[in-house]
Parts: structure tokens; sequence; C-alpha cells
């Protein structure tokens, strides 16, 4: 069982589509990567790229410990995709074609762009990040017009939404120390 | 190592800073054309009426959603008589008059008012025409002077937009660092290349209160595509501030500065250590991520590279030459989101042509690999 289904045809449908039983699996272990972020102290994000039935990336955020704030779950997480591509010199583009972005929150409008550019076409997410989300919650960079900026991708949301939300409630009831002090909006 | 702009041959001949202009991008509100909305006016034929018309026309259409709208204008022109000083009053939206077709060519002002007046003693009005009226208020002097021209309205004026949008905003002492800053940028990209996807660009992001060059950085997209001159500078940064995720050394234009130690006191301090929080590091006035600095990039940002700016907590970003898919501006204006919990001021057009010139012909198309 593997995400590339080899159903009779599917080389002429435009995105092939993980099964239920994919997305259960996978976002099982993104969602236990959350909870272990959270019991950490870190954002409480997990995220997983899947190929063929093998994790090629996975991510948490690593923005204090890097002191980049772009360095979101799924930035880490392309990141190892394209190392593993590197190491199994296998091309990269080819990979991205067929891979799965599971992740338990909507990833931000940065992350979205990223995942354009590398060409991942279908990622499903737990609940909307209504601050930063770049699949419809901010903006919606997964379905713009956007030639130059890679290919759209499709999304599958709301897999065990309102769990994915309680952890990111949690999280921001704590104060992050490394914020710095907040000033009043404008308007 | 602190990298520091460099005076090439063909920036010389334009040393003078009068090649270029930056422009502020402004919100879609602030750069939107003057939408208008159709109402009926007419004149005041008895200007002792007017106080009494505007209070009784008020109380039956108070025009809701238009408070930028004035009532009453100076006659403008035409015939009709009633004098040099005399008066138009705006009667009603023509929505808010369903039953009467604006398309005809004279209108009764009793057929504006509801049957018995509805308050209004038509009195000292003349015959009804057709104007168009500003829908929103006009946030600009270029919004104003539009939407003047068809119904006067309030404009609460920012001087600081109003001589942006004139290229005055910055002086010639400024113009210059902020030339030599993108020509830093320039240089990168150049010696960059392509970045493995079309023409490469290049940044620099700069201290303005140090006025000094913190991180400068070009496209590395050849080993990740994800290494946009913007993603490259930005974990510069980082690393100067102790942390970074990657290393560039094997690119020599990719250069980061560490922070002068006491740069921000007279004290000196020893440099940040990675252990150390970054709160701390802002309380004892360090930098934290990119929080007050400016970049200079020579292309306008991609989607990816303006929310990472957001993320960074960007001061204000300069570009020189807009991208199609670009996300200052052209597809979209992230810095002005309002969802977004960071805004921020850009320019376009410093070193305009010198920026376009990079990816050869402007009609070129940029690839964003």
């Amino acid at each position: 069982m593997g995400t590339e289904s080899e159903i009779p045809g599917a080389g002429l449908q435009p995105v092939f589509h993980p099964t239920d039983e994919d997305i259960e699996k996978w976002m099982s272990r993104a969602f236990e990567m959350a909870q272990d972020a959270l019991q950490n102290g870190e954002v409480p994000v997990g995220c997983l790229l899947v190929h063929g039935g093998q994790v090629v990336g996975q991510g948490r955020n690593q923005v204090n410990q890097t002191r980049n704030a772009t360095r979101h779950a799924e930035m880490v997480a392309l990141d190892q995709l394209l190392e593993w591509c590197r190491h199994g010199n296998v091309d990269p583009h080819s990979v991205c074609l067929r891979t799965v972005l599971y992740v338990t929150v909507e990833p931000c409008v940065m992350c979205a762009a990223a995942l354009r550019l590398l060409n991942i076409p279908v990622v499903v997410y737990g609940c909307g990040n209504e601050r930063f989300g770049g699949c419809g919650s901010v903006l919606d960079v997964s379905s713009a017009q956007l030639p130059h900026t890679g290919t759209a991708f499709k999304c599958v949301a709301g897999y065990r939404a309102q769990e994915a939300v309680e952890m990111l409630k949690a999280f921001y009831k704590q104060e992050n120390p490394n914020a710095p002090k907040p000033k009043t909006r404008k308007d | 190592m602190e990298p520091q702009p460099k005076r090439r041959k063909e920036s010389m001949e334009n040393d003078d800073a009068d090649s270029w202009v930056a422009l502020p991008v402004l919100s879609d509100q602030q750069s939107r054309d003057t939408e208008l909305v159709p109402a009926f006016a007419a004149p005041i034929t008895d200007k002792k009426e007017t106080s009494r018309l505007i209070k009784e026309l008020h109380s039956l259409y108070p025009l809701a959603g238009l408070p930028h709208i004035k009532r009453v204008r100076p006659r403008g022109g035409g015939d009709g008589g009633g004098g040099p000083h005399s008066l138009e009053v705006l009667v009603c939206l023509v929505s808010d008059a369903p039953d009467v077709d604006p398309r005809g060519d004279s209108f009764a002002i009793g057929s504006l008012l509801p049957s018995g007046g509805g308050g209004v003693r038509p009195d000292g009005l003349g015959p009804p025409f057709l104007v168009k009226v500003p829908a929103c208020p006009p946030l600009t002097r270029p919004q104003f002077q539009v939407a003047s021209k068809h119904w006067p309205t309030a404009f609460h004026e920012d001087k600081r937009v109003t001589v942006a949008l004139r290229g005055e905003l910055f002086s010639r002492p400024q113009k210059a660092r902020m030339q030599g800053y993108m020509e830093a940028a320039l240089e990168a990209a150049r010696a960059g290349g392509g970045g493995g996807g079309g023409g490469g660009a290049g940044a620099a992001m700069v201290d303005p209160k140090a006025e000094r060059i913190v991180a400068v950085g070009h496209d590395c997209r050849g080993e990740n595509p994800l290494h946009h001159a913007v993603m490259v500078c930005i974990d510069l940064v980082a690393r100067g501030q102790g942390g970074g995720a990657y290393r560039f050394d094997k690119y020599p234009a990719c250069t980061s500065a560490s922070p002068p130690a006491g740069s921000s006191s007279s004290d000196p301090k020893p440099a940040p250590k990675t252990s150390q929080t970054a709160a701390e590091s802002a309380e004892e006035g360090q930098p934290y991520i990119c929080t007050g600095y400016d970049l200079y990039v020579t292309r306008e940002p991609c989607v990816m590279c303006a929310m990472a700016l957001v993320h960074s907590r960007i001061g204000r970003v300069f570009y020189g030459a807009a991208a199609p898919d670009g996300a200052l501006g052209t597809k979209y204006k992230i810095h002005t989101q309002r969802d977004l919990n960071h805004r921020f001021e850009v320019f376009k057009g410093v070193l305009g042509q010198q920026c376009r010139d990079l990816n050869g012909c402007e009609d070129k198309p940029v690839t964003e690999h």
C-alpha cells in the first residue's frame, strides 16, 4: 500500500490522490509529532513528506534554534526531501511530483509558495491557520494563478481539525519567550 | 568580514542618483481608481433656504456609508442662472430613488421625494440632474484630485504619502546611500550568475540606524530551488546573530557581518551566543531576526520570500524591478495585508534600470525556477 496507487489510467489524472488509509496512517504520525513538539515547548505542528509509502522528509519548527523565522516545519521537511534526493541520486522534480505533504496545520503563505515552487501536488492538513494560512485562510496561494511560482496544489483539509486547534491553543496560552513585546495593532 | 558596496564603472555614471526614483508601493485602497456612484443633485435657487434644505435632505437621505461626501458644492458653471456664488446640493443617490429612471433627461424634484415630501420642503431647489460622486474616501492626493473633479469630499491627507508619491521622500544623501546598498545587491547578483534559473537576483540587508550592510546574498537555486536571494539573506542574518540553518561558504559573494559589540549602547557587549534567547538579545539591544532592518533586493520578492520577510519582521523593503509573480505590488501586496501581524513599507525603482538589465531585456520572462 502506498500513495502511488496503481489505478489503471492514473497517469491521465492531473494529480494523484492519497487513499483514506494513507491519510489516517500518516496524519496519525503527524499528530504524534505535534504532540511531542507541544510537550517540548515547541510550536505544535507535525509534518511529513511521503513518497511511495516512504517518509522522505519530516520536520519540526526550528525558528528559535536557528534564529531564522523561516524555519517552519514544512521548510525543514522540504530540505530533507531535497537531501534525500541528493543522497539517493534521484531527480527531485520527479520525486516531488509524487509526494504528499501531511501536516497538522494549514501551511502558511510562505510554506504554501515553497510547496508550489517544488511542485508538491497534494497537501493534507488538519486545521486552518487564521494567522498565516496560505491555502485560503489569509491568501489562497495553493490555487492562485501564479505561472512563475511552480504549480498549484490540491488541499485535503479538516482531518482531526479540532484536535489540531486544541494543541495550538494550548501552545499559545503559554507565552512565547522569544517573541518581541507585541505592539498594539494600528488600523 | 563586512561586505561593502563596491563602486562599479557603470554605476559611476549615475552617481548623482538622479537616474532613478523610489516610489512607494501602496495598498490597494490607497492606489485604486476612484469608484463613482450615480446620484441626483439640484441647484439651490434661493440661497436663504440652504441650511434648511441641507438639514431636511440630510434627515431624509443621510447618505449612509458616504461620510466623506460634502453635501453641497459651489455651482460648477453651466446655465440656469443662479449667479456666481450659487450652490448645488446632493439630494440622494440614484439607488435611494428606485422608481426614477436615471436615463431620463429631466427629473422633477417631487419624484425624488416620498409623497408628502418626507419632511423636505422643496422651496428653493431647482430641477435635479445626475452627478457621480466618489464611493470611497480619497486616501492619497492623486485620489483626492480625481475625486474632486466629480464631487467635493473630505480628505485627511497623509503628508508623508503625498511626498513619497512625488518621489521626494528621500534626500540626496539618503539616495546616495540607498544606491550604494542596491549596488551591493547588484554586485552579488552578478557574482551569483544565473543561480540555476533565469537571471539571478541579489539582496543586501541593511541596518539603517548604523548605516551598515549586515548581509549580502544571491540566488543559490542550483543547489536548493528554495534558496532565493532573499531567503539566503535572511539565513545569513541569522548566522550573523549566532544562528543560521545553512552554510553558504562556497559562495564568496554571500556574506554576513556579526553585529559589532556594543553597537546599540555605549558599553561594549560580547557577541551573542547561540544559547542566549532572542528575547534576551532584544532586551540587551541586540538585533532580533530582521527587526528594523531594510532589505535591498534587485527584483520584487516572490510570495515565499515576501512572507519570509513578514515572519522576519523586516523594517522596509526596496526593490529595483517588478517581477511577474511578485508579492510586494504585482500579484499581491503582502506588506499591506490586514490579516497579517506585521506590515511594512515597500519602495520600488531603486536603480530600476540596472536591476531590469540584470534579467537581460525587460520582456524576457523571469523564471522563478
